[in-house]
């Protein structure tokens, strides 16, 4: 989590990645965050994630976006 | 047979409505099909059969795309660890083919019956150019109606099979009603299959509430289309097609008569295609959210037209934007350029596709081409100025979303947005570029006389009032209130004013009679 929370200020370092559950929603994440965040996630955490992924419900939050690399992971 | 025919809304739907009560419940969805095909029948006639190949071919193809996925599962359960890899890549690579295959399909049709003429116009111009003969015969095909919207349906069904989220129908009569579903076939919205199959199918009964509210909304959308888009329609034919005529400040006028007709047409139509959906218990995702109100093109794009929006985003931009090659040039430009224009890149290529084909989406001419290149060159622009933007911002202590510079930006991306549309409406691109021209360049003011194309003094007087009530009502809406909501809870006698109050509008200031011709559905033609 601590490896995401530093990719994560490193793309958007205006958001509370503590409590905030509206990244994409509130636009803290927009669709050329999303695109680094993803090319950066799959580095770190040797994981691809697919298209259908990207939707908001995984990436409103730090929680979320850590809940599917888990996920992925696992698979 | 449009949606605010009278023959559709006094005979049509309420028969529709009628039937479907009466049928038993888990036979409805027939009713609901058979109302489809008739309404689709009346319109484009014996063209049904695209319409009917496009859903077979659906159906086929994504009964076997989960065929695939089984066999290769039980595969891959049963295979050691090592292998497991090896046989989902040969899975991926075989369903791969199978939807290649079925989008082929689909989007060959719309592409032979809606664009062959165009790119063989143009390769016939380039070979007269050479002085050669012309090589692409021309063909007078005729358009089923909405084939652009559900060709788009289709293809998402498709890739939402592949991709897993949903598993491919076995029932055909459901496919069917999900691609024909009659309020929703001219003019979308395009909807996902996990968005109103269920819905459809499920043949829900028509309660009192719900067709209420449904006819509530409606009568709204009627208002918009009736009273304000058909009223503008004399007004801004005149100016658009004897545009030489026109003078700069009459030409800017008719941009934003052009800008309000057309939201006021399509939403409208959504209004009551919504309020449709809503009698029959089916939420279909709404296509417009008070776009003028935003403050950036990208944003506009998120309230108008949404579905489409949402489509080019889900099946070209992110898909594109994420492939192997577009991901790797993300990760290395980002370590060259940061995080904001590292992924500009691949983003711009990705945004590159999304408006080609956004602009050919919305026709088979140059004009349409330009238009979805201009959104394009907008949202670039703003993307590669955003961080000098935000420096400057933060130096002059401005708040981007507050105050005077909120409204800045709400005017200027509405600017933006009509010109845009100027482009979009001109007969071709070279009347499109020539009336721009005018606008800018001449600014000789036009007589009262000038200004009369074809609307008088009590036209504008009820365009003023109705534009100024929608324009009440989305600030309201605007400001998260709900007013359906609050009409709904209001006393009987109030609540009864204010939709007889609408129908009288409708009935005495909607355009419709001698000397009214009412708007074509505008997106229907796409």
């Amino acid at each position: 989590m601590e490896k995401l929370l530093e990719i994560l200020e490193a793309i958007q370092p205006d958001a509370d990645y503590e409590t905030c559950t509206t990244l994409v929603t509130d636009n803290y994440l927009d669709s050329l965050a999303i695109l680094s965040l993803v090319a950066e996630l799959e580095e770190e955490f040797d994981i691809e994630i697919p298209t259908v992924e990207i939707v908001p419900a995984n990436f409103n939050s730090a929680q979320s976006i850590w809940s599917m690399i888990q996920r992925l992971e696992e698979e | 047979m449009s949606y605010q025919a009278p023959v559709f809304l006094l005979l049509f739907f309420p028969l529709t409505l009628l039937c479907y009560q009466l049928t038993p419940q888990r036979h409805r969805w027939k009713t609901l099909l058979g109302a489809s095909y008739l309404f689709f029948w009346s319109i484009s006639g014996k063209l049904l059969l695209f319409l009917v190949l496009s859903t077979f071919s659906i159906h086929h193809f994504g009964l076997w795309l989960d065929s695939i996925r089984r066999d290769a599962d039980a595969a891959i359960r049963a295979a050691e660890k090592p292998e497991r890899k090896a046989l989902k890549e040969a899975r991926k690579h075989k369903m791969r083919g199978v939807l290649a295959a079925g989008i082929l399909l689909q989007l060959g049709t719309l592409l032979c019956l809606k664009y062959a003429n165009f790119f063989g116009a143009n390769v016939n111009l380039i070979f007269r150019g050479l002085g050669m003969a012309e090589v692409i015969p021309t063909f007078q095909w005729m358009l089923p109606i909405g084939i652009s919207f559900y060709t788009m349906q289709a293809v998402s069904y498709l890739t939402d099979v592949y991709r897993g989220t949903i598993t491919a129908d076995r029932s055909l009569g459901r496919l069917a009603l999900y691609m024909g579903f009659f309020p929703q076939l001219m003019e979308g919205p395009i909807c996902r299959y996990s968005q109103t199959a269920e819905a459809l199918f499920a043949g829900s009964p028509i309660r009192y509430d719900a067709l209420t509210r449904g006819a509530q909304r409606m009568l709204y959308g009627l208002f918009k289309k009736m009273v304000i888009a058909d009223r503008l329609n004399v007004f801004v034919n005149t100016i658009f097609t004897h545009y030489q005529e026109q003078k700069g400040p009459v030409i800017l006028l008719g941009m934003l008569a052009y800008t309000c007709q057309l939201y006021m047409d399509f939403s409208g139509i959504m209004d009551m295609v919504m309020g449709m959906g809503e009698i029959f218990g089916v939420r279909m995702p709404e296509n417009f959210r008070r776009p003028f109100f935003s403050k950036s093109i990208s944003e506009f794009w998120t309230r108008w037209h949404i579905t489409l929006g949402a489509w080019f985003r889900d099946y070209i931009y992110y898909p594109l934007s994420l492939s192997g090659p577009l991901k790797k040039t993300t990760s290395a430009c980002r370590k060259r350029l940061g995080n904001h224009f590292g992924p500009l890149v691949a983003g711009t290529i990705a945004l590159f596709c999304v408006w080609f084909c956004n602009g050919l989406w919305h026709g088979a001419a140059w004009s349409y081409l330009f238009f979805g290149m201009y959104h394009f060159f907008f949202i670039v622009l703003a993307n590669l100025t955003e961080p000098f933007t935000r420096k400057v911002l933060d130096a002059l202590h401005i708040q981007r979303d507050k105050g005077w510079y909120r409204i800045f930006r709400i005017l200027r991306t509405a600017g933006i947005v009509c010109v845009g549309e100027l482009f979009f409406r001109a007969n071709g691109l070279k009347a499109g570029l020539s009336m721009f021209h005018k606008m800018v360049t001449d600014f000789s003011l036009p007589s009262l006389e000038e200004l009369a194309l074809g609307i008088d003094r009590y036209d504008v007087l009820i365009l003023v009032v109705a534009v100024g009530i929608v324009l009440m009502v989305s600030i309201l809406q605007e400001q998260n209130i709900p007013l359906r909501k609050k009409l709904s809870a209001a006393p009987t006698p109030l609540r009864w004013s204010v939709y007889y109050a609408a129908i009288m509008a409708v009935i005495i200031f909607g355009a419709y009679g001698v000397g009214y011709v009412p708007v074509e559905p505008m997106y229907a033609g796409f």
